[in-house]
């Protein structure tokens, strides 16, 4: 118990001192700056929402200098052609590799590139398939890309992934590292306020205080 | 002056008097982690966003974005339905506007819709319905003026919708409130409850770490061999000591 509380202190330091927007990537990553659009270029929406059907939402989006509807599919988003309504090929390696440059932030230079149609646990949140964009650098930062539209699905490095292993540390949930409520983070914590509520009763009386001492009954 | 030793005596105090100080903070974290543990999250989570609609309804009537006289400068158009009808959602410089795509007309996000959308998150009755300039502490993650929209549910839920666009943003009950008032207790944001990379919670972790590490140290130094005689193995290996 004791190793558990020692764990849950330097995982929790760990997680209050390195500040959440570096664990998320943020510096890795360039706020891309999109020109006003051209709306004349897009027809009416019945031809893709015809061509479509289930469509939820549709957005005119500009990528790599072509206009298209970014559609919101039951099975995902996809890149619509902004008249006809056609879907988008998915996008290439050549593509990605443009689209993850234009993306990144830092000045290394990509060490690969994988399409991923099952994911690893770090993107187990997201659903595939994703392009895998590893760059250089001590921290190995990755970006995560959507096949279909290129878009930035998500990005990892060392210390997300150092504090994702201190989450799972935290919670104690070894397998998906998701569910707060286990039963053996449950059991272990309220062990931990048993634990510390006897460290304040032994600290209170070992302060020297005066106390009243009882009376012994004398016969 | 006296020469420091670090013996466990020194330990001892320092882990005691490290305890008096940040012993509070240590007991607060052991009991809103307790307390986060047990709340289910799925119910701190609260309902689950209806799905979307599909745009689908009279759809050869539906405005191309060039018709709908907004101009040039349109940075961002999104085409979706908000209760029971197609809009667009044009955005220019900053500022948002919501357009019936039907007619291009200018759709306002007022108490009736707001009640509406916040409907279809939502069977049980409306008690209330309220417009803030700001959002609380219940929607802190989103900004903008917001509608709350309160339902007399088990759980007192309330509905926050975008006054701008329309949009669900978030539902919280009475699980998620007593849930954020631990997690507030865990990270030491009083006010605004959102960070945990702040000075005071960074030199309280510091505290509560040293504490952990001298106690987790001093528990190796306040046994005795002898206290662990019930221990088969142990005891074996005593008896090989003593009969030396």
């Amino acid at each position: 118990m004791g190793l558990q509380v020692l764990l849950w202190t330097m995982t929790g330091f760990y997680m209050v001192v390195v500040h959440i927007d570096i664990i998320h990537g943020d510096h890795l990553v360039a706020e891309a700056k999109a020109g006003p659009l051209d709306l004349r270029q897009f027809g009416p929406p019945q031809a893709v929402l015809e061509r479509n059907p289930g469509i939820t939402a549709m957005s005119a989006v500009e990528v790599a200098g072509r206009t298209a509807w970014r559609v919101q599919l039951p099975q995902g988003v996809r890149l619509a052609d902004p008249a006809s309504g056609e879907l988008w090929k998915p996008l290439d390696d050549s593509a990605i590799r443009d689209a993850a440059k234009a993306y990144y932030a830092g000045s290394g230079p990509i060490v690969r590139t994988t399409l991923l149609n099952s994911l690893p646990q770090e993107v187990q949140a997201y659903g595939g398939p994703l392009w895998q964009v590893e760059f250089q650098g001590w921290a190995r930062p990755t970006l995560y890309l959507s096949p279909y539209t290129g878009e930035l699905v998500t990005k990892r490095h060392l210390l997300w992934r150092v504090f994702d292993f201190a989450w799972m540390l935290h919670i104690m949930d070894y397998d998906e590292r998701t569910d707060v409520n286990n039963p053996l983070l449950r059991v272990a914590t309220w062990s931990a306020v048993l634990m510390l509520t006897t460290g304040a009763w032994l600290l209170w009386w070992s302060l020297p205080l005066k106390r009243k001492k009882k009376k012994r009954k004398t016969a | 002056m006296k020469k420091l030793r670090f013996t466990p005596l020194l330990f001892r105090r320092v882990h005691k008097w490290a305890g008096l100080v940040i012993g509070i903070q240590f007991i607060l974290w052991a009991v809103s982690g307790t307390a986060m543990a047990l709340l289910d999250s799925a119910e701190v989570a609260g309902r689950a966003a209806p799905s979307p609609q599909v745009i689908g309804n009279a759809a050869e009537t539906l405005l191309p974005p060039a018709r709908l006289g907004i101009g040039t400068g349109t940075d961002a158009l999104q085409l979706r339905m908000l209760a029971g009808k197609a809009v667009y959602e044009v955005r220019s410089k900053g500022s948002v506007r919501l357009l019936d795509a039907a007619t291009g007309a200018d759709v306002t996000v007022n108490a009736i819709l707001a009640r509406s959308v916040a409907r279809t998150a939502n069977g049980s009755e409306i008690t209330s319905v309220t417009r803030m300039a700001e959002p609380n502490l219940e929607s802190r993650d989103f900004s903008g003026p917001v509608w709350r929209v309160n339902f007399s549910d088990e759980v007192n839920s309330s509905v926050y919708i975008s006054a701008i666009t329309g949009e669900l943003l978030v539902s919280r009950g009475d699980t998620w409130r007593i849930w954020d008032f631990f997690w507030m207790l865990h990270n030491m944001d009083y006010a605004e409850r959102a960070s945990f990379n702040h000075p005071l919670i960074i030199a309280a972790g510091f505290g509560v770490l040293f504490v952990s590490t001298t106690g987790f140290y001093l528990l190796f130094k306040s046994f005795r061999r002898r206290e662990f005689r019930w221990v088969p193995f142990m005891k074996d290996d005593r008896k090989r000591i003593v009969t030396r």
